[in-house]
Parts: C-alpha cells; sequence; structure tokens
C-alpha cells in the first residue's frame, strides 16, 4: 500500500469518527439544553422571586451549642 | 516571534501543502481519473460531483477576493496613517466624549477584570457604564466596587430587570453622556489604545461605526486553539476584506463603536432575532452609513472550552444569523440599498450553503470510498480545503502578527474541528427552517480573564 492509500484510509476512518461526534455531540448538547428542573413546585417568598435552596444560613454559635459535650 | 520567521513559516506551510497536492497528484494521475471516471457513470453520482466542484470553485473565489481586498485595504490603512493627523492624534483636550457601555447578564466571575482593563485605556474623555441586566449573580455588587475604587474614571453600574442583552444595550444607549458609544461584552478585555484607535475613523463623516478585533484569550487546549485559528483566519479576514468596501456585516458584540446619533438613528438594538449585532448591523448598512473595521483595537475573549458549550453557542449564532437574514429578505432582493442585498447573500452562503456542502461533501465520498473502495478522492477532497486553510491561515497569521504556531492547527482545523461545527450549523439551520423553539443559551463563564 502506497503513502497516499493510506493516508486515504486513515483520513475515511477519522472523517467516519468525527461525523460521528459531531451527531452524538449535538444530540448531547439538545439533551442537555431541553432538560431543565422544574421550577414551579419550588417555594418562592413573598415578591414572587424564589426562596435560595440548599442555602440555609450556617451559624457557628448555634452549632458549637448544639454539639458542645457535657462539661465534668 | 519575529517577523521574517513568521513569514518563512508561513510561507513553508503554503508550499508544503501545495507541494502535496501537486506529488500526489502526479503520482496518482491515472487513478484519480479513473475515479473520476466512476462518478461520472452514474448520473446521481455524476450530478453531486458537478456541484461539489461548483462548491469548491466558490470557495476558491471567495479565498481569492477576501485575500485582495483584505491586502488592499491593509495597503490603504498604512498609507493613511502617514498623512494629516486624525481625530485620535488631536489635543487631548479636543477629543470627543465616548461612553463604555457593558451589558451584564451574570458576568461575576468576569466582570472586575474587564472593568480593570477599561480603568488602563489611553484616553483622556471616556466614562465607562455598567448595565446589569438583572444578574443573579454577585455581578451588580462587584461592579460597584471597582466603580468605588476608581478615582479619576467615571464608572456607573445601573440596574434593571432582566430583559435580555439587547435592550441593556439600549438601556446603555439611552444613559451615555458620550457622543460616542463603545459596546462591548462582559467577559471582554480591551487593548490599550482600543479608544484612539477606533475614533480616529469617525474623521470620516460616512462613517457610522467601527468593527474592532476580536482575539481568544484562553487558549488553553485543542478546541480553544483551533477557536483562535477561526477568529483570526475566518473572522478577521472577512472584516478585513469587506472593511475595504465599508460595508462589515456584523459589528461583533465584544467590540463596536458607534456614533450615539447613528445608533439613534436605526432604533437601537433590535430584540427579535438571536443576532441583535448582526441585526442592528444591517439596520446601519440599510442607511447607507459605512462600517471600517479596525485590527488595532483588540478585544480579548474568553471562549467556550469545553466541546457542547461551543456548540450550544454557534446554534445561536448560526440560528440569530438566518433569523437576521430573513427578517431583512425584502432588502435582499435587488433595488434595496446598494450593498445589503449582497451582504444578506454573503451570510446565506455562509451559514447554510458552506456547512452543509460540507457535510454533502464528506458524506458523498464516504459513500464513494465504502461503495467503490475508492477513498483517495475524499483524500484529494480534504487537501483541497486544507490547502486553502493552510494559505488563508498563514497570510493571516503575518497581517495580524500572531502566533505562527496557529498555522499548523489548520491540518486539525478542516479534519475535526470544521466537521462538527458544520454539523451544528445544519441542524441549526434544519432547526430554523422547522422555526423550532429555542432560549438564549447564556454561556457559563469561567473567569479565565
Amino acid at each position: 500500500m502506497d503513502l497516499i492509500s493510506l493516508l486515504s484510509t486513515v483520513l475515511l476512518v477519522t472523517t467516519i469518527g468525527t461525523l460521528v461526534v459531531a451527531i452524538a455531540a449535538h444530540l448531547a448538547f439538545r439533551l442537555r439544553d431541553k432538560r431543565r428542573p422544574d421550577r414551579t413546585a419550588l417555594p418562592r417568598q413573598d415578591g414572587g422571586s424564589l426562596e435560595p435552596i440548599f442555602l440555609e444560613r450556617y451559624s457557628p454559635a448555634a452549632a458549637v451549642v448544639a454539639t458542645a459535650p457535657a462539661g465534668p | 516571534m519575529k517577523a521574517p520567521i513568521r513569514l518563512a513559516l508561513a510561507l513553508l506551510a503554503i508550499g508544503a501543502a501545495l507541494g502535496m497536492t501537486v506529488y500526489s497528484f502526479n503520482m496518482l494521475r491515472g487513478q484519480v481519473l479513473d475515479s473520476i471516471g466512476i462518478l461520472l457513470e452514474d448520473s446521481f453520482l455524476a450530478a453531486v460531483s458537478v456541484y461539489l466542484l461548483f462548491f469548491l470553485t466558490l470557495l476558491i473565489v471567495r479565498y481569492a477576493v477576501l485575500i485582495l481586498y483584505s491586502f488592499l485595504e491593509h495597503m490603504e490603512s498604512m498609507f493613511k496613517r502617514h498623512k494629516t493627523p486624525t481625530l485620535a492624534e488631536r489635543d487631548d483636550v479636543s477629543l470627543p466624549m465616548i461612553t463604555v457601555v457593558i451589558p451584564a447578564y451574570n458576568e461575576g466571575p468576569v466582570i472586575q477584570p474587564a472593568l480593570r482593563a477599561l480603568l488602563q485605556l489611553d484616553y483622556p474623555n471616556f466614562e465607562v457604564l455598567v448595565v446589569d441586566d438583572g444578574s443573579t449573580d454577585d455581578t451588580y455588587a462587584k461592579a460597584s466596587a471597582i466603580a468605588l475604587e476608581s478615582r479619576h474614571i467615571s464608572i456607573r453600574v445601573i440596574h434593571k430587570k432582566n430583559a435580555g442583552k439587547a435592550e441593556a444595550l439600549n438601556e446603555g444607549m439611552a444613559q451615555a453622556r458620550g457622543e460616542f458609544v463603545l459596546n462591548m461584552d462582559g467577559d471582554t478585555k480591551l487593548s490599550r489604545n482600543t479608544l484612539r484607535a477606533c475614533v480616529r475613523h469617525f474623521d470620516d463623516p460616512q462613517v457610522g461605526a467601527v468593527a474592532g478585533n476580536v482575539k481568544i484569550l484562553n487558549r488553553e487546549n485543542l478546541l480553544t486553539r483551533m477557536q483562535a485559528l477561526e477568529y483570526v483566519e475566518g473572522l478577521a479576514l472577512s472584516r478585513k476584506a469587506q472593511s475595504f468596501m465599508r460595508v462589515i456585516n456584523i459589528i461583533p458584540g465584544p467590540l463596536g463603536m458607534f456614533r450615539k446619533s447613528v445608533l439613534q438613528q436605526v432604533g437601537g438594538y433590535p430584540n427579535d432575532t438571536f443576532a441583535e449585532d448582526c441585526d442592528m448591523t444591517l439596520n446601519i448598512l440599510l442607511k447607507d452609513w459605512h462600517i471600517i473595521y479596525e485590527p488595532t483595537a483588540i478585544a480579548w475573549v474568553e471562549t467556550p472550552s469545553g466541546l457542547l458549550d461551543l456548540l450550544k453557542q454557534r446554534y445561536r449564532w448560526t440560528r440569530g444569523i438566518l433569523q437576521t437574514c430573513r427578517k431583512h429578505r425584502v432588502a435582499a432582493k435587488a433595488g434595496a440599498a446598494s450593498a445589503t442585498p449582497v451582504i444578506i447573500w454573503y451570510m446565506l452562503f455562509e451559514g447554510i450553503v458552506w456547512p452543509i456542502s460540507n457535510v454533502l461533501g464528506s458524506a458523498f465520498f464516504i459513500f464513494i470510498a465504502l461503495k467503490y473502495g475508492i477513498a483517495i478522492l475524499l483524500f484529494y477532497w480534504w487537501l483541497q480545503l486544507t490547502a486553502l486553510d493552510l494559505v488563508a491561515a498563514a497570510y493571516c497569521v503575518i497581517l495580524e502578527e500572531e502566533e505562527p504556531s496557529l498555522i499548523l492547527y489548520s491540518f486539525g482545523f478542516r479534519l475535526f474541528y470544521i466537521p462538527i461545527l458544520d454539523v451544528a450549523k445544519t441542524f441549526a439551520s434544519i432547526d430554523e427552517w422547522r422555526v423550532s423553539p429555542m432560549n438564549w443559551g447564556k454561556l457559563k463563564r469561567e473567569g479565565k480573564l
């Protein structure tokens, strides 16, 4: 097999691979873009804006009190 | 790297590509002619082959015209610099005021470096206006902190309800105190000479806007380096060529300077397409204002470093441009303002014909290779396109004084990068044709500025 034929074969495999990756990547992008969390059931503040979730204010004092070992 | 070394590298790459084409064709002339003979036996295969040959000719003409016009523009701008002092070279006190407008939505990770870069701009008379478009992160707080730090340059931060980038830019235009308005993105760093370099073009009363040169800052992986090559070879080359005719089709979002009166005349940015910059540029061209490209005014931007984010960005760009073409289709007909029909047809070629023809070409030659066992035609198809890319890349790298290593990426550019983007653009065109719903698709900032 001469050099050009070898390069042609490599290019054929690469092009097929690239097109497969391109289509798969596009489908993944569409899927990722389409899936959005359902925000309708989330708790709202009075003004109608979404209340932050997972962001309970951390208060070290309370934590210390709760976990402090009993004295002798 | 020194200019002669850059030139030598560029010429070497071009010579290698052309040499490989001629050598391989001479070696296998008989085999290639036999392969072409097989294509001509079937009428469908012959029709596709003729179309692809026509497309390839169009591409060669496109590259030749762009290189010729960009070269003429380069020469013209070099001669102009030796003429009478321009607006930017006069006494500082006589320079007009410029308002730099930054529409910002969730730009927390990048807004402070962008503002700090603005404080370094070499221009005596400008203000900065940050329009926080209802961000849900700390954009407002971070921008306000820099505003408090700044002593010599006025930085105003306006908070408004989220209504999209076009509305934020229009709010900036309404609040601007300057005679000229420079619009940029929140993830952009401007080069220090930007204002002086752009404002000098407004000496010409026919010039309504100036487009800047967008370059990629985060060249951290293969994907971002390929994008860097694309920005240099694809976008900068086109803009430079279009600039010679004063008809740039897209004033880029990261850097565009306008006469405020022109922005007001066209009614600001439209918000009914996903390519507000392209849409507004066409509106300016329809009023026959001239638009110029300024290569030394550089906007360094953060670009998507992941494949899916890049696809998201290009999907929006493609659909946005097609929406704009559809919106201005009346102008595309002959008899409308002189330059606009040509520009719209050019955008349709680049937006639809080029990517679909590329995908068709690859699919066609894969089919031929698998059915008839002739892979050599695919090789020649790739080689022709890569040779074109190499020539254009080398030319642009010299002109833009860019990294010479970008030229070498031309090989992978045509093999991996362009096919992946072309497939995404083809899907985007189909979706636009079907009028599928879409959203803005805001990219997550990585804070690389």
